[in-house]
């Protein structure tokens, strides 16, 4: 077999756009809800009332034990069984995101809460602001600030594992690059232009991200962490 | 929505029955088997890149950037469809037989080519992550240890084998084992190139059975406490090898 | 504030018990919401795939396109049908969990699925049989012993090619376009499927002279559509259109279209098969 890029045709090109943009929705989505549900876990993982915390550390615990395909079939198949209503491939698939990578984010953000300087919380206490008031105007800006690189890595794997959503039938880019690859018998092409639309992604993520980062702290020279 | 729980028609015994239990202990064995030795060709191939990318010379370190970045950022997933489907579309036919006629007899199981391939995928895809971990930790040294030891007369390899890699390795060991964590886990990734691992056996169960709720369940608890004894295990191992003085604190942000 | 949050989840799961005990029939729930979900298949050729044009198209598609207009005309509005992907080894939990209505693809009816699902009238007859490449030397399942032969998870040829060659490696796939190339790359000596699909995939493929459909049936593949189970006034329903359009022809036309001298797999359809086709038609 040799190489032949005729097969991206305007017809195959426009279906992989169709499936790149299903990507774009669903990481665009999974980001931003992961963030929040992320946060608040991990501030119930530091909270002081067990009933808060032991859920919390069970929930991160558990899903960073399994991988994120266990949990994308557990929404897909398995939670109808128990709500009763079954959800659309998308939303199962983006749930599974945004349920998988809370956990992690959590840790990510549990980390960097927790590198604020103790006084600066015993300040925020001592000229009277509340608790929620000091999470919320001292601790968390200068957490956030500190976590930005590693968020961003979070973001950009994130970003990658749309790729699974395939094993539900969502027809996000890979899927689509696999229909046309399997029907043409043009693996090694569609999957070369597959990884590189990849590459350019993640590295305008990772450029981004550094100059965000630039913004945020320009007074630290903070290496992205791998 | 208890009811609903308790209107599914569970039916545990299918866990322990003949022909589900051994497609779930033959799932078990292939997880068991494919990710250590992934994890240790990626060992091997990220301490070689990770030295590449520390290197004073500038081609050795272009390579080593090259690699980490394109591997780094594309999706394991499409990283397996091309090793198994992409790159035997180039080779000539002679080299293709070949690949396919490999069968490794191990622990009861045969290795075959999609064995194989999910191995070697699963290790370029985690050098990538190792080399860089072990970059930051060995950029983290103070230089002062690499000055003394090249001005002792220790050769370049010298140097990474007795002094740099040593202090690295210990020094990354959290971020290590979080990434043989991660190894292990993406080896369910296998299920889409034909390998029998844990993933596939609950699928299978589901298609033989249709009771596929009890074979999630014991699959998920089975990922969970090979993780947590892994966990426990690298956490004594860490201990074990910490260099008191420069025990980096287990940051959980780590990814 | 405990008393506060115990109260909101009594609530709360009250609520979801009550949501989840509303178990409405499918006709009830699309008439409803004007939804017909309809799972196919994007790799089974030609009962549900994509072709060169990137379109979604097959002979189940067609007949539960035809189901769908039938659905308009008796409830007197319009009715929308999205189709959701579902491969070999989801699309019976699929069905059975609510997520889609009906599956329209190549589903084998047998009684163990039975028990799980339900099943509309036979659509159409085939038998598993096996895909070699030309010159390979495989004539049955007998010269299997020893060779790599692929199939896809969830099918009832991965079940049975098991059985009828033990000595067979068998590589599981996700689904028949991966198989297919793994065969065209020479990683399996022989892929099985029933039949009609492995003729469709030739067909479909870039060098069809290279392989042959070889082997007699060693199962026997009678396809039905997929049905939630207990759902009779749903099945009543697609089995009455589907012998209103064996009755009036429909069925034959897009038989034709597919399986004609002009179709994508050209299927000339035995007397037998019309004739029991023919005699599900029960009287009004």
């Amino acid at each position: 077999m040799n190489f032949d890029l005729g097969v991206f045709t305007p017809g195959n090109l426009r279906f992989l756009f169709d499936g790149f943009v299903i990507t774009l929705r669903l990481a665009a989505l999974g980001i931003f809800f992961s963030f929040w549900l992320g946060t608040a876990a991990a501030f119930a993982r530091l909270s002081k009332r067990p009933w808060i915390h032991y859920p919390a550390v069970v929930y991160i615990e558990a899903i960073r034990g399994v991988p994120l395909i266990m949990v994308i079939l557990w929404f897909y198949f398995f939670t109808p069984v128990f709500t009763g209503m079954p959800l659309e491939n998308f939303t199962s698939a983006l749930m599974a995101f945004v349920i998988f990578y809370s956990a992690y984010l959590a840790e990510d953000i549990r980390a960097g809460i927790q590198s604020v300087p103790v006084g600066q919380i015993q300040a925020a206490y001592s000229t009277g602001l509340s608790t929620f008031q000091t999470m919320r105007y001292i601790v968390l800006p200068q957490a956030l600030r500190n976590t930005v690189p590693a968020l961003v890595t979070r973001f950009i794997i994130l970003f990658k594992d749309t790729s699974l959503a395939y094993v539900i039938g969502v027809r996000e880019l890979t899927h689509s690059a696999y229909i046309i690859s399997q029907r043409e018998f043009r693996p090694f092409e569609l999957y070369t232009l597959l990884a590189l639309i990849y590459w350019v992604c993640t590295f305008s993520m990772s450029r981004l991200a550094r100059s965000l980062e630039r913004c945020l702290a320009p007074d630290r020279r903070v290496a992205l962490k791998p | 929505m208890f009811e609903r729980v308790l209107a599914y028609d569970f039916r545990w015994s299918i866990l322990w029955e003949p022909p589900y239990a051994d497609m779930l202990l033959d799932g078990i064995r292939m997880t068991l088997v494919v990710s250590p030795i992934a994890w240790g060709l990626a060992c091997m191939l990220g301490v070689a890149v990770a030295v590449c990318r520390t290197a004073p010379w500038r081609l050795p370190r272009a390579l080593g950037t090259a690699y980490v970045e394109f591997f780094r950022n594309t999706p394991l997933l499409v990283q397996l469809f091309f090793w198994y489907f992409g790159v035997p579309q180039l080779l000539p036919p002679t080299a293709q037989n070949w690949l396919n006629s490999v069968n490794v007899p191990l622990l009861g199981l045969t290795l075959n080519v999609e064995v194989w391939t999910l191995i070697v995928g699963l290790a370029i895809y985690t050098a990538s992550r190792v080399a860089e971990t072990l970059r930051a930790g060995i950029q983290s040294l103070p230089r002062q240890q690499t000055e003394a030891g090249l001005s002792t007369g220790l050769s370049r390899l010298q140097l990474y084998r007795y002094v740099i890699l040593p202090q690295a390795v210990r020094l990354m060991l959290p971020s290590l084992t979080t990434e043989f964590l991660t190894t292990y886990k993406n080896s369910s990734l296998g299920i889409t190139i034909g390998v029998a691992e844990m993933t596939f056996a609950t699928r299978q169960i589901d298609a033989y059975t249709f009771k596929g709720l009890e074979a999630a369940t014991a699959v998920t608890v089975l990922y969970l406490a090979i993780s947590l004894t892994i966990a426990g295990i690298m956490a004594i191992v860490e201990r074990a090898t910490a260099i008191p003085g420069m025990i980096a604190r287990r940051s959980g942000g780590m990814p | 504030m405990l008393s506060r949050v115990l109260l909101l989840m009594a609530v709360m799961s009250v609520t979801l018990g009550g949501m989840a005990n509303a178990a409405e029939g499918t006709l009830d729930k699309i008439t409803r919401g004007g939804k017909m979900v309809m799972g196919a298949r994007s790799g089974s050729v030609p009962f549900g795939f994509i072709d060169k044009d990137n379109k979604w198209v097959g002979f189940s598609i067609d007949l539960c396109t035809e189901i769908k207009n039938k659905l308009e005309s008796k409830l007197g509005k319009k009715i929308e049908l999205e189709l959701k992907e579902v491969t070999p080894s989801n699309r019976i939990p699929l069905v059975a969990n609510g997520t889609i209505d009906i599956e329209c693809g190549s589903t084998t009816y047998t009684r163990a699925r039975d028990e799980t699902v339900d099943f509309s009238l036979n659509v159409f007859f085939t038998g598993s049989q096996l895909l070699v490449k030309q010159g390979s030397g495989i004539k049955s399942t007998a010269d299997l012993a020893g060779k790599r032969v692929g199939a896809t998870q969830g099918t009832t040829n991965e079940k049975a090619i098991r059985e009828v060659a033990p000595k067979a490696t068998v590589v599981v796939f996700q689904d028949h376009p991966s198989g297919f190339l793994a065969l065209e790359q020479g990683k399996i000596d022989a892929y099985t499927t029933d039949g009609i699909i492995l003729a469709g995939l030739r067909a479909k493929s870039p060098n069809a002279a290279n392989y042959e459909v070889v082997g007699d049936f060693y199962t026997n593949e009678p396809y039905s559509f997929i049905l939630r189970e207990n759902d009779s006034k749903w099945r009543d329903f697609v089995n009455h259109a589907l012998m209103e359009m064996l009755e009036d022809g429909t069925y034959f036309t897009i038989y034709d279209k597919w399986f004609g001298a002009e179709g994508v797999v050209p299927y000339p359809m035995p007397a037998a098969v019309r004739t029991y086709l023919t005699m599900q038609v029960m009287p009004k």
